[in-house]
């Protein structure tokens, strides 16, 4: 049977409309395959080879097309379809045997952590090779976005494209994905992990943030008080807080550098207006190196029950400006500075049948509805407070708001006096 | 202390410059991470005149906010004044009621069984006392078609001429900072819809608030 001409026409206009190539031959030869040899009737044959067509071109895309748009890594969002050339700037070892490779590439525009399938059958990727990749797919694990080296992408190796010479984020703009940042280590903390190599805090002038480096064969070492440029960090997030992960990143020392880091510490000012559970006189826990807080059985979620406690005071709750309700924590020092009370006496207080509430009561009596003026460093979002200080009545303050309410309305002057009672 | 929360969605103001927001929208977020409503301050004139109360959400436990005039959302607010009137009422479950005078007008508040803290305060506060209270304002149409704005209290403490006088200064302000946005926030349209706001009446309220502290 003859091949409608019209059909062909179609087939080709569509394959060129989905940004493919439309040979007349293939064309032909598949419709003929469906239906001459097949029997399949015109209209299904026309859609199937149309359909063959489109599911080609997403799957592979730029096939056989070398001149395939490149994109820029930062561009790359999770969903995405990608053809990408860049460096490969940190391997780290898999985590599943699904996958043969994992690591960061990078281009001059950013970088991006990647996951090369086993089953994709690729070659090995080197480290500090550039190579192009063609039909990635990005997706996202844990907030950040990941590209995925499957059997469908093209892999050559290619020659060097430029230097990289990435470029530090402030901390306080960090995102989750991969960074390179310029900090100093702040604090090294007690790994609590025995797969962690080093956690701890670093910083520069615009803020603070955790990191971890999970041991690895290729991990460096951090020290308290130095200044680093960490180099392809991962930046992940948990419950929405973030922390730099420096495993497998490149990182080089800044010899005889500074930097100011910014110790966080803010001013607060606000009506006390909540006070949390947790205030008043507690119960921590005496085990070396712990401080947890024992419920009323006196007992330790990681020690058990521990009757040689030790007594401590404290006040959780929120300060109130009437924009914002920040959560705040005061220890002893503060509550004892601001109330009055000291733990001597509350801890006289709880030994009656009702004290713990009674100590509470005071606590309230002397804070609530009260306004304050707090200074202290914001931890995830509550402030831990250093000191704190009772709001005196502003007559300045009052002054420039009479100013204020009497430029906005002229006839006030003269209402004021007999406007009211 | 959870009924004290609520989602972040709302609020023009809601979280700004609040260390705990990260990236994101604003639905997921608050099914994620709650963070408290401030307590708006207002003076007792303008929360008299508030009538448009609405649910965030569809949920049992979505917030109940109320538009003040002025054009903010509030689901709970903070004032100072002198407590006068204080009645105890109901038999088998005693609620009390009372009023606290600021230099606007008077707010009419009460606190029932679910109030138990709140109540035991207020049983034991002597009237003429100076009092801060923290309440959520609620909107009621009596049974004779009378609208009735009572502030329904969580937290009262007796306190001090100077926080009262404190108070007014932060009352003020935020009343002007509300007439200052007002027509460019999405709840103040709101409101000029509502109550077609004579902003003037507000301004004249704070300023005489402000002189009365003055005396």
């Amino acid at each position: 049977m003859e091949l409608d001409p019209q059909m062909i026409e179609r087939i080709s206009r569509k394959v060129i409309e989905m940004g493919g190539v439309a040979e007349e031959a293939k064309i032909r030869s598949k419709l003929n395959l469906l239906i001459n040899d097949l029997g399949i009737n015109e209209v299904e044959a026309e859609r199937m080879v149309i359909e063959k067509y489109s599911s080609d071109l997403a799957a592979n895309k730029p096939s056989g097309n070398q001149n395939a748009e490149l994109g820029k890594i930062s561009d790359a969002n999770p969903g995405d379809w990608v053809n990408i050339v860049g460096k490969v700037v940190s391997l780290s070892a898999p985590v599943s045997p699904a996958m043969s490779q994992t690591g960061i590439i990078a281009d001059d525009s950013g970088a991006i952590r990647f996951v090369v399938w086993a089953k994709a059958n690729a070659p090995t990727l080197e480290l500090g090779s550039w190579y192009r990749l063609e039909s990635a797919t990005v997706d996202e694990y844990r907030g950040s976005p990941s590209m995925k080296i499957h059997s469908g992408t093209k892999i050559r190796e290619v020659d060097e494209v430029c230097t990289l010479i990435p470029q530090p984020v402030p901390i306080a703009e960090i995102k989750p994905g991969i960074a390179t940042v310029r900090v100093k280590v702040v604090q090294n903390w007690e790994p609590r992990h025995e797969r962690m190599m080093q956690t701890g805090m670093v910083g520069d002038e615009t803020g603070t943030v955790k990191f971890v480096t999970w041991k690895d064969e290729s991990n460096t070492a951090v020290e308290e008080g130095k200044i680093y440029t960490v180099y392809y960090a991962g930046v992940d997030e948990y419950q929405g807080r973030l922390s730099l992960n420096f495993t497998g990143a490149t990182i080089l020392e800044d010899e005889g550098a500074d930097l100011d880091v910014a110790d966080g510490s803010t001013t607060v000012f606000g009506a006390f207006l909540n006070m949390g559970p947790g205030s008043g006189v507690i119960k921590r826990c005496p085990v070396e190196g712990c401080t947890r807080v024992l419920n009323r059985q006196n007992y330790c979620p990681d020690h058990e029950v521990q009757t040689d406690f030790r007594y401590d005071l404290r006040v959780t709750g929120v300060l109130d400006d009437g924009v914002c309700a920040r959560n705040i924590l005061m220890q002893r020092e503060v509550v004892e500075a601001v109330t009055g009370i000291t733990l001597e006496k509350a801890v006289e207080m709880v030994q009656s049948p009702l004290g713990l509430d009674d100590v509470v009561d005071k606590l309230k009596e002397v804070m609530m509805g009260r306004y304050f003026r707090c200074r202290g460093s914001n931890l995830d979002g509550t402030i831990l407070v250093s000191s704190c200080e009772f709001v005196d009545y502003d007559s300045a303050n009052h002054a420039a708001l009479i100013n204020r309410a009497s430029e906005s309305v002229e006839v006030l002057q003269s209402g004021a006096q007999g406007g009211n009672d | 202390m959870t009924d004290g929360y609520s989602g972040n969605s709302a609020g023009a103001n809601a979280g700004a410059g609040n260390g705990m927001q990260s990236g994101g929208q604003n639905g997921a977020q608050s099914a994620r991470k709650f963070i408290r409503e401030p307590a708006k301050r207002v003076f007792a004139a303008e929360l008299r005149e508030t009538r448009l109360q609405f649910k965030d959400g569809n949920d049992e436990k979505s917030p109940v906010y109320v538009i003040l005039p002025t054009g903010e959302r509030c689901n709970r607010i903070f004032f100072c004044g002198q407590m006068t009137q204080k009645e105890k009422k109901g038999d088998d479950t005693p609620f009390y009621t009372a009023r606290v005078t600021d230099p606007t007008g008077i707010f009419f508040i009460n606190a029932g069984s679910y109030q138990q803290e709140a109540m035991a305060k207020i049983s034991k506060i002597e009237q003429g006392m100076y009092v801060s209270v923290i309440g959520k304002p609620v909107v009621r149409t009596t049974p004779d078609g009378s609208v009735f704005v009572s502030v329904r209290v969580e937290n009262i403490s007796v306190t001090d001429i100077d926080t009262a006088k404190i108070w007014i200064d932060d009352a003020a302000k935020a009343t002007l900072d509300r007439i200052a946005v007002f027509g460019k926030t999405d709840d103040s349209i709101k409101a000029e819809e509502f109550y077609n706001t004579n902003l003037d009446v507000y301004k004249q309220a704070a300023y005489n608030a402000l002189i009365k502290t003055e005396m």
